[in-house]
This record gives structure tokens, sequence and C-alpha cells, in this order.
């Protein structure tokens, strides 16, 4: 052998070495660069501005924008965003170290400066951020120096770092803002991989890749929002290819969608639990007994199977899976639907039959009276009329009245609440059990200060939830929340009915895409189109 | 002539105030707190006082519809309180994709009811009068919302013709506009067949005839414009059906107009955009007021003498 074909053996050796361990590496699909993703939605956002909007219209927008501090994966474990670290110096300040070179989309820095700005707007302001309601004790932050930011709390607030992965806690340019005023809420200026070009009021809103993003590049060159509001034309334009993605699609559609191979449904259990509330502040709700016999009553398998068609799972506590502190309350088990379990009880609390098949005590009928809305909640009005039904098999008579949801809103919210049950959904907004279990179930919390529509009061409850809420120690915050519900199960005041499912759809041909239990979190810095 | 004009324009005034203050006063009515609304579900009720502190909401209703009258008279509408945009933006942004709806729809309806009816009156009880009988009554009674999406089913989607929805490119007002239409072409095709049937039976009509004058010049000339005082009463009182039945027509085709936002409005009771989207609306309505009963004048030598 010769020494020309020893060096070509040897260098076909390599190649095909070289072959073999880059292939290893090489990701399944080729992501390609380019293209246009559009998208879908019932409405216009009201502003594109965290300070103004909080709802999922502009959410669904600002979030490719504006960066918070740390983000919540797929899995709900925080990740950095534009903090790269963050220590913990005593209970009511904790320390975050910027990422460095980030710039805003208008080539000013990121620094602790913009934070405190954004955080100082946000809470103090006039008047202060749609958001800062949902930040809890956040009070503000403290300018170390350029990278390095010191966030505070008013007192020992443990959900601090899920507060500040929330979506609308973006970090916004201060020269922006400054500069345009009012306009930024209409055109935002912050660090995220897309980039603002226009919004025409009622049609669409439009936005470019950032070529200078300080993470993975976008591969999309531009995303539009459309706004369609009438679901039939949202799936119709989806099967045109007028879109490529549809948020809040029509629920009776996906089982057909789902065998078709030009469409792919995305979906994750979401942050939402459904419910039929009681009032357990007067008869004949006060007693454990009658609101252990209605849960009993009630045949949530049959609810999910006949009236939601998958298009949610059953609740499996006041809590959803994907909340941090979350404790499955093994509601089947407790409350098994028993029809002859839920009459017992009722007998036991002194309740007896009346001429008329409802129940009744001393020459009072067991009538409650229900405030729902419809149209709020997917079937909510069905759910409602289904559980009224329900009842009366067991002889308890509910008498629903059914009003538009500006107006049991208002009612929700003030300080007397003349209904014995309700309908309502609840999300977390920040993924801590803290955000729901201190605004739901704490004896002060009822409405208009908090969310305790139930006027639930139990003192061993109140004393957990507010340990928990400031405690630094996540472990230890874990376990109060299990006691917590552990006691609210066996004093249930609510009957949890679903938690919503997050489904997205899209064309076979949109890749990259992950759909994330908080519906706000619409990431599209991955997407990609194949085309 | 003028005088007959200004007269009108000027009484437009008590009009346009009653309209904004019968708004005001069912906004106030409805129960729902705009700020609790818009600051959501979990804002806290200083957040909520501290808001409507700022918004001006915690006067009395007199206060308010007098400081808003006193702005409006300087062009000032206020500003939206959902989305803090100055409502004459938000209106420019709006009306003129609602005008051009309308308009289509009136134009299409107008000719196409006056066409049909007038066939169907020269030639009564025949196959065409048949079908165009049956289809008024189809639509007079299929609602906006069902005929809007079977349209878009078979033009957009089994025949890959037109767009879903939207604007910008005369293609996207087609389906929107024949929606729209339809009721109002049913109506007009009827009226212009009665209409023209009863005046065909005139002694004038009967005397054209007679005098050799050919049937095409009958009908366009002396019939038509002695039927038209009906049909154009119809027509602008249609002009108004079809401003209002554009708020559906418009969710439908996610047609950018006036009637979307006086929707949002309602619903987030952002009563400044709403009371701004009324007061055009009810402009409107007067404007088309005014040029029907100049087009009497017009058509009618009878009336224009009366003044």
């Amino acid at each position: 052998m010769n020494r020309a074909r020893l060096a070509l053996g040897a260098m076909l050796a390599a190649a095909l070495a070289a072959t073999v361990v880059l292939g290893a590496f090489a990701p399944a699909e080729a992501q390609k660069r380019g293209g246009t993703l559009t998208i879908v939605r019932p409405t216009d956002p009201v502003s594109l501005d965290p300070q103004l909007e909080t709802t999922a219209p502009g959410a669904w927008v600002y979030f490719n924008m504006l960066e918070p501090l740390l983000t919540m994966d797929e899995k709900m474990q925080i990740r950095p965003a534009l903090a790269t670290g963050y220590e913990v110096l005593s209970p009511t300040k904790v320390r975050f170290k910027l990422r460095p070179g980030v710039k805003f989309h208008d080539g000013t820095p990121l620094n602790a400066a913009a934070v405190k700005f954004t955080f100082d707007r946000a809470l103090r302001g006039n008047p202060p951020a749609r958001w800062a309601s949902l930040a809890g004790s956040l009070s503000g932050a403290e300018v170390v120096d350029d990278l390095t930011v010191d966030v505070t709390t008013r007192e020992p607030y443990g959900p601090i770092l899920r507060t500040l992965a929330m979506y609308c806690t973006g970090i916004v340019s201060p020269t922006a803002v400054q500069k345009m005023g009012e306009g930024f809420s209409r055109a935002p200026v912050g660090t995220g991989p897309f980039k603002f070009v226009e919004w025409k009021t009622n049609t669409h809103v439009i936005l470019e890749r950032n070529p200078d993003y300080w993470g993975d590049k976008a591969p999309l060159d531009r995303v539009i929002f459309k706004v369609v509001p009438e679901e039939g034309a949202r799936m119709i334009a989806l099967q045109t290819g007028d879109a490529d993605m549809v948020l809040l699609p029509a629920p009776a559609q996906l089982p057909a969608l789902a065998k078709d191979p030009k469409f792919v449904i995305h979906e994750v259990v979401g942050g939402r639990v459904v419910f039929a509330g009681m009032n357990a502040a007067t008869p004949p709700l006060d007693d454990v007994r009658v609101r252990s016999a209605l849960l009993h009553a009630v045949d949530r398998k049959a609810i999910l199977d006949n009236i939601l068609e998958g298009s949610a799972v059953p609740a499996r506590g006041v809590l959803a899976p994907s909340v941090f502190g979350f404790k499955d309350m093994q509601l089947d088990r407790l409350y098994p639907f028993d029809r002859a379990k839920a009459k017992a009880l009722l007998a036991q609390a002194g309740w007896t039959p009346g001429p008329d098949g409802i129940l009744q005590k001393g020459g009072q009928k067991l009538s409650l009276s229900w405030l729902a809305a419809r149209g709020r909640y997917p079937k909510d009005g069905e759910i409602t009329e289904a559980i009224q039904a329900m009842f009366k098999d067991v002889g308890v008579e509910a008498k629903v009245q059914f009003l538009e949801w500006a107006t049991v809103f208002t009612q929700f919210r003030s300080a007397s609440f003349n209904h014995q049950m309700f309908t309502l959904g609840w999300v977390t907004s920040n993924a801590d059990a803290d955000y729901s279990l201190y605004a739901l179930f704490h004896s002060r919390q009822v409405p208009p200060t908090g969310w305790n529509t139930s006027r639930y009061a139990n003192p061993k409850v109140d004393t957990l939830v507010e340990q928990a809420r400031r405690n630094m120690n996540q472990t230890e915050r874990e376990k109060l929340y299990g006691e917590t519900q552990d006691i609210l199960a066996r004093e249930m005041v609510w009957i949890p009915v679903y938690n919503t499912k997050e489904i997205v759809v899209t064309r076979a041909n949109v890749k990259g895409f992950t759909v994330h239990p908080v519906e706000y979190n619409l990431w599209l810095g991955k997407t990609w189109l194949d085309k | 002539m003028l005088t007959f004009v200004v007269r009108r324009l000027l009484l437009a005034v008590p009009v346009l105030l009653g309209v904004v203050f019968v708004v005001m006063l069912t906004v106030e009515l409805i129960p729902g707190d705009a700020v609790a609304l818009m600051l959501g579900e979990h804002a806290t009720p200083e957040a909520v006082a501290r808001l409507r502190d700022y918004l001006g909401l915690d006067k009395p209703l007199c206060v308010r519809y007098a400081g808003y009258v006193a702005r409006v008279v300087r062009g000032d509408l206020g500003r939206s309180i959902q989305q803090n945009r100055p409502v004459a933006d938000e209106l420019a942004d709006a009306w003129p994709a609602t005008l051009e709806l309308t308009c289509a729809a009136l134009v299409i309806a107008a000719i196409a009811g006056v066409a049909a009816g007038v066939v169907s009156a020269v030639w009564p009880h025949s196959l065409f009068d048949g079908i165009a009988r049956v289809g008024s009554l189809f639509g007079l009674s299929m609602p906006v919302f069902w005929t809007g999406l079977v349209l878009i089913v078979v033009f957009a989607l089994w025949l890959p013709w037109l767009p879903v929805g939207g604007a910008g490119s005369p293609a996207h007002l087609v389906l929107p506009a024949v929606t729209l239409a339809l009721p109002s072409l049913a109506m007009v095709a009827r009226m212009t067949r009665s209409s023209v049937l009863e005046v065909l039976r005139e002694d004038y009509v009967r005397t054209a005839r007679a005098k050799g004058v050919a049937e095409g010049l009958v009908v366009a000339k002396h019939a038509l414009r002695n039927a038209a005082i009906p049909i154009l009463t119809l027509l602008g009182l249609q002009a108004g059906q079809l401003m209002g039945g554009a708020v559906l027509t418009e969710t439908v085709f996610s047609w950018p107009g006036l009637g979307r936002l006086m929707v949002k409005a309602i619903f987030a009771r952002d009563y400044v955009l709403l009371q701004g989207a009324v007061l055009v609306f009810a402009l409107a309505f007067v404007v088309i007021n005014l040029a029907v009963d100049l087009a009497y004048g017009a058509l009618d030598p009878r009336i224009a003498r009366q003044g």
C-alpha cells in the first residue's frame, strides 16, 4: 500500500468519524429561519403596557416583548431571565444579579436603574399599575450597582420569586417611557425576542424579530396577532390557512381536528379552577354536614364527560396542579358521588322531606339562592343547571339567578352577599398557593378586601396561611399549605368542578411551540415554520 | 331651501343632547362598576377607589353630564376609560370602516332590491316573482350571524375566492356587505314590488300606454318615479337598521368598525367611549333623515312646494 492510499484512507476514516460525532449532536429537524406566524384570537388588547393591561389579549402580545427578572418554564420551575442569579439577604430583601450586555429595543442598556424605574412606576405611579394588586407585598427595588438590584418587600413575603416571574412584571425601557409618555402603552419597548412594529386597533398587532436579542434569536421574522371575534370564523381561518395558530379554539371542533394530520392540538392543564361556591356564613350552609351532603350529591364525572366533552379535566382540589403548594384533595375518595349518603347527612342535620319532596326543617324549606353568570367560564351556565338538578334529586331546591358577568362581579365584590351559592372560576395568577389560599380562605379576606366570597373562617387556617406567606423557606411553605388543604378538605366550602385546559391549535407546519400552563405565557421565541 | 336645511340641522342639537343624556342615564342605571371591571378580579378596594377618583367617576350624574356637554361643544369627546386614549381617535379609527360597510350594503340593497322588485311587479306571478318572494322571506328571517358564517364557509373555505374576514381590500368588503344587505334587500324588493304594482294600475299609466309610450319608458319614467316615495322612506329607515345590524356583521367578519367598538365599550362599561360612538350614530341618523327629506322634495314637486 503506498502512502497516498494510506493518507486517503485516514482522511476517509476521519471524515466518517466526524460525521458520526456531529450526527449525534444534530437536531432531529433542522430549524428553518424566517416566515410570518399569523395568530387569531377573539379580542384586541386594551393596551400593550402591563401598567394598564393584565388580561390575556394584551399579555399574549407583550409577553414576547417585555421580560421579567425571572420566568417559569412549562414545568412551572423558576428559571433565570433578565436576572442570572439571586440571593436572599433578609426576609424582606432579595438581591438579583442582572445579565450583562442586554439592550432594550431602543438601544439603551438594561441596568438596575431600569428595574427600579419599572417597579416605582408600577407601585407608586398615579394611578398605580394594574398589576400592583397582584404583587402582594412587593414594595420596590434599590440600585446597588449597574448590574445588581435589591428587590424589597413590605413584610416577609415567601411568594416573592414567583411574583417576579409573572408575565406582567416585564422590565420596561425608562428612556422610552419618558420619551413616549402615553404613547408607550401602544408601542412598548422591552428586551424580548420580538419588538413592536404596528398596532391597528381592533384589527391586528404586528411584531418583528429582534436581531439583537441576548438569548437565542427567534427563528420567525414576524408575528401578526389578528382579531377575529367570531369563534366559527377563527376556525375557518385556520382551515383556509389565513391563520397559523388559533387561541381559544372552538371546543366542539377539537375531536375532528385531532384526527386531521394538517393540524396539531397543543394542550396542558391550566391554572384555573371553576367551582360552585357555598356561602358558609348563613344557614343552612353554615352546617358542615349540609355542605358535605351537597358534595356527595354532585356527580362530577358526569358533568366532565357530558358537558365539558374533554375540554377540561376534573378538579382535584381548590388549587390547580400547576400551582406551587398544590395538594390533591382526593375529592373522589372523600366525597364520592353517593345520593344515599347525601340524604343521610341531610337527615342527620335535621332536614326531613316535605310534601313536595323538598327537604324542610322547622317549617323552613331547604331552598338555596344561587347567583351565576353565563359564558364567563366555559359551560358555567350548563354546569350550574346540572348541579341544580342534582341537588333536586336529594331534595334540595336551588333557585338560580343568571345575570350578566359585570353585574355578578359587582355583587361578588360587595360586602354583603345575599346568595347561598355562586358559580366562579379562580386562576392563581402567580402560580403560588399564597395567592389563592390567602385571598380565598383567610377570615379577614371577605369582600371587598379579598375574595373569601364563601365567608369561610377557621383560625387554624388563618394562622397557617399567614405563616406560609411570611416564610422564605419554600419546603416549609409547601408543608404548611399541605396542612391547610387538609383542613379545607374536611370543611369544604366549594364544590370544585374542573380545571381548564390551555388549548392552542396550530397548523402542522408550526414547530417549536409548547403551550404553557399559565395562559398568559405565550412564548414564541422558539417557534418556527416548516414550509 | 337653505332655511329648511339650517332649521333641520339646528333641530338636531336637542336631539343629540337628549341622546347623550339617555345613554349616560342608562349606563348609570345598569349595575356594574366600570372601574372594578377594569382592574379585574384581583384589585384591592383602595386601588379601585383611587382609580375612580382619578377618572372623576365619583361625581353625580348631572355634574358629569354638564361637564361632558361643555367639553363636546369644544370638540373634546373625552378619553376612553379602558384604553386611556382620546375617544375621538378611537372613533376616527372605526367609523370610516362602518361607513364603508353600511354604504356598500345600502347600495346593494337599493339596486338589487329595486331591480328585483320592479321585475316582480312587471311580471307578477311569474317564476322569477315566486323565487323572489320566497327569497325575500328567507333574507328577512335568517339571522345575520348564520348567513354570514354560511357565506364564509361557501366562499372562503369550499371555494377559496374570498378572504375569511378583516378589512383591507375590496375583496374583504364583498361578503360582509352582502350579508348585511340581505334583510334590507328583501324588504326593499317586497316594498318595490307592491308599490310599483299599485302605481301601474293608476290612470296616468293607462294614459301613457294609450299614448303609445314604450313599456320600458312607462315603467322607468312614470311608474317608478311615483312609486319611489315609499321606497325612499324605506331606504331611509333601512339605513338606520343597517348601522345597527353592522354590529353583528362586524363581529362575524372581524370588520373593524364602530359597531364592534360599541359592544366592547358596553361590556367594559366604558361610558365615555360609548357616548362618543352613540353620538356618531345619532348624527348619522340626523343627516340621513335630512337627506331623505331633501330627496322627497326633488322627487315630488308637490312636497317641495309645501316646503
